[in-house]
């Protein structure tokens, strides 16, 4: 038999080098990197990027997707029709509908449900279903299920949509694909309901857990970002970016053209992958606080930068969290998974409203783009953070310059962080360094919903992780591998 | 018997793309209303998702292995990555959860899965193309293919 090793380069490494003491001293994340994206995109035609920039990652390939033709929309100087809008965002709420029901089941439950000292053999959503019953497994398959053919059918393709067009979308929906789309969307809605009822009876009524989630281990008091719209309420699909810092105020509002005056990057010399900060603040290293430039996009970082939900099921549920955990914003890590089945919820609801509004059927889905195109960048929201795509072409639309902030990248600092503070608390000089330990750590950034693009579809089929512990004078005390 | 062709990976990462491009030729020289043949980027549960109600499924992916060749052909059978199971942390299931999965919900499984997987050389750069190694297996792996869908 052979011995895969999936991608040799492309596993996340941590290493943790401690002190004289056995105490940690220093933790570095590292991510792979896939190169030369930038160079692989010029001289290539606009238009095709939107098919082009999916391909990045085969975790959300309809996030690029939609980034890019938003890209495109402002390239080109075209306003989609109001019905093009409209099937763009009830397409992109049924990928957060899938996108956040597998991170939850398969990544964030097992932790929980099975506990986060079980063997990994068990701590798997094979576990999890034998746990809590195969009714609620079966209810996962057929909510992914259901929401990828919303996705086909409006998108033109399973996994990679082939719809987004400068000024529009490629196809209408007809009245019969819209009554399937709203049955699955108010069915997405019974699941996002009784997800978070898994959640109140698994996390919320188990102490120990809660207190897990409230410690100081898993807290950081950061700045926020996400998308809002004109009243300031969580939106996935378009707006502004608003930023509010660790106590909760406004520090800035942008639209997506001006985000270059609100982020910078810092590099550092041990990884490829770049550190992006709040530019108006400055970079002051690894640390929390008002002072520090780090900020923080992720579900929960969402709900903190805004003032609520549009919907009420998860408006109601906004408001459980936060008296839940003590007021906004909350710093706490591991509320992310909490804040990402409200956004599950979210996005279900605001599926109903979008399928039943009358223009949904509408042919009027396209404006022709008639501008010369020069520059152009698209924001939204990914499951795992703010993407942001730039083009500059020459007047042709052939791409002269790409930029691209994907969500795990804006999160960096944050994860790097969060592991650091982890391994500090929880590797103390004379204790064993064990699974169960390995899997704490992990657990540090497994709410940042990360994704090791290259690592993805890989055979046989894992995202692999070391992690590498080295004693005051630099030789290697342990390793722990997982997937590798 | 219905019979999934499923080429994996990457088109515009290198060797990652081989899967995909043997699925395209694989779908160019053979034409039988039993057979699909698709291509995914997917692991995990949508990989799951594309192989239910199928009765046979084919699979072809990049690898590396420790002392591989490039270009290297192997085919193997899931059994062979069942030890994944017990290394994986729950970051995304591998192939053998999926399918215990769809297994344990009753879901229609295929009772046949075959992986044909080509040793990669370069898995981090952005090309379109294989590497000359990898390029130069396409046409054996086809043969394989095809040999198997005659199975």
């Amino acid at each position: 038999m052979i011995d895969p090793i999936t991608r040799l380069e492309g596993h996340g490494k941590i290493a943790i080098f401690l002190n004289d003491d056995g105490g940690v001293a220093n933790v570095y994340f590292q991510v792979p990197e896939l190169r030369g994206f930038e160079k692989f995109s010029e001289g290539r035609p606009a238009e095709d990027m939107p098919q082009i920039t999916q391909r990045i990652c085969g975790v959300c390939p309809e996030a690029h997707h939609m980034a890019s033709t938003k890209a495109l929309d402002a390239l080109f100087h075209v306003e989609p029709t109001s019905t093009a809008r409209k099937l763009r965002e009830l397409l992109y709420s049924a990928f957060f509908v899938t996108d956040h029901t597998t991170h939850f089941y398969i990544l964030a439950a097992p932790d929980f449900v099975m506990g986060p000292d079980a063997p990994p053999a068990e701590r798997n959503i094979l576990g999890v279903i034998a746990k809590v019953g195969l009714e609620l497994g079966g209810a996962v398959i057929k909510t992914r299920h259901d929401n990828h053919w919303v996705i086909q059918t409006i998108g033109g393709r399973p996994i990679h949509p082939c719809f987004g067009l400068p000024g529009g979308v490629s196809k209408a929906i007809n009245e019969e694909e819209r009554a399937k789309i709203e049955e699955i969307a108010k069915s997405s809605v019974e699941f996002g309901k009784l997800s978070l009822k898994v959640f109140d009876d698994v996390v919320l009524k188990n102490k120990e857990y809660l207190d897990m989630v409230l410690s100081d281990t898993f807290t950081h008091r950061t700045y926020y970002m996400g998308l809002v719209d004109e009243n300031n309420k969580v939106n996935f699909y378009d707006g502004k970016v608003r930023v509010v810092d660790p106590e909760g105020k406004e520090f800035c509002k942008y639209a997506p053209r001006d985000y270059l005056e609100h982020l910078a990057e810092h590099v550092e010399p041990w990884t490829y992958l770049k550190f992006p900060y709040l530019k108006k603040v400055g970079w002051k290293g690894f640390v929390d606080g008002k002072d520090s430039g780090v900020y923080r996009c992720t579900p929960q970082s969402r709900l903190n930068a805004a003032d609520g939900m549009t919907t009420p099921l998860a408006q109601e549920e906004y408001e459980k969290m936060y008296s839940t955990l003590g007021g906004k914003p909350a710093h706490y890590t591991l509320a992310t998974h909490w804040a990402r089945l409200i956004e599950l919820l979210y996005a279900a609801e605001r599926m109903v409203e979008l399928v039943q509004d009358p223009e949904i059927t509408s042919p009027d889905i396209r404006t022709i783009p008639t501008a010369t195109p020069d520059e152009g960048i698209g924001i939204v929201e990914a499951p795992r953070g703010t993407l942001t795509h730039h083009y500059i072409t020459d007047e042709r639309g052939i791409i002269k310059k790409c930029n691209l902030i994907v969500g795990t990248t804006n999160n960096h600092a944050a994860i790097s962080m969060s592991i650091k503070k982890a391994a500090v608390d929880l590797i103390k000089p004379g204790k064993e360094i064990t699974e169960g330990l390995l899997n704490r750590i992990e657990m540090a950034w497994r709410p940042y919903d990360l994704c090791l693009a290259c690592a993805t579809h890989s055979l046989p089929g894992q995202a692999p992780m070391e992690v590498t512990i080295y004693d005051a004078q630099g030789n290697e005390l342990k390793k722990l591998s997982q997937g590798i | 018997m219905k019979t999934l062709v499923l080429g994996t990976g990457n088109p515009i990462v290198s060797d990652d793309g081989v899967g995909i491009k043997v699925a395209h030729e694989v779908a160019n020289q053979f034409n039988s209303p039993q057979v699909t043949v698709a291509e995914t980027s997917a692991a995990g549960l949508r990989l799951l998702d594309s192989i239910v109600g199928y009765d046979k499924v084919i699979i072809i992916d990049a690898i590396q292995t420790k002392k591989g060749r490039a270009g290297q052909i192997y085919r193997m059978k899931p059994e062979d990555f069942s030890f994944a199971k017990h290394l994986s942390s729950p970051h995304q299931i591998n192939l053998v959860t999926a399918l215990e999965l769809g297994k344990m919900l009753n879901l229609v499984m295929p009772q046949e899965i075959t992986i044909f997987a080509v040793e990669a050389k370069d898995i981090t750069s952005f090309s379109e193309k294989c590497t000359p190694e990898v390029e130069k297996a396409i046409p054996e792996v086809v043969k394989m293919v095809l040999e198997e869908l005659k199975c």
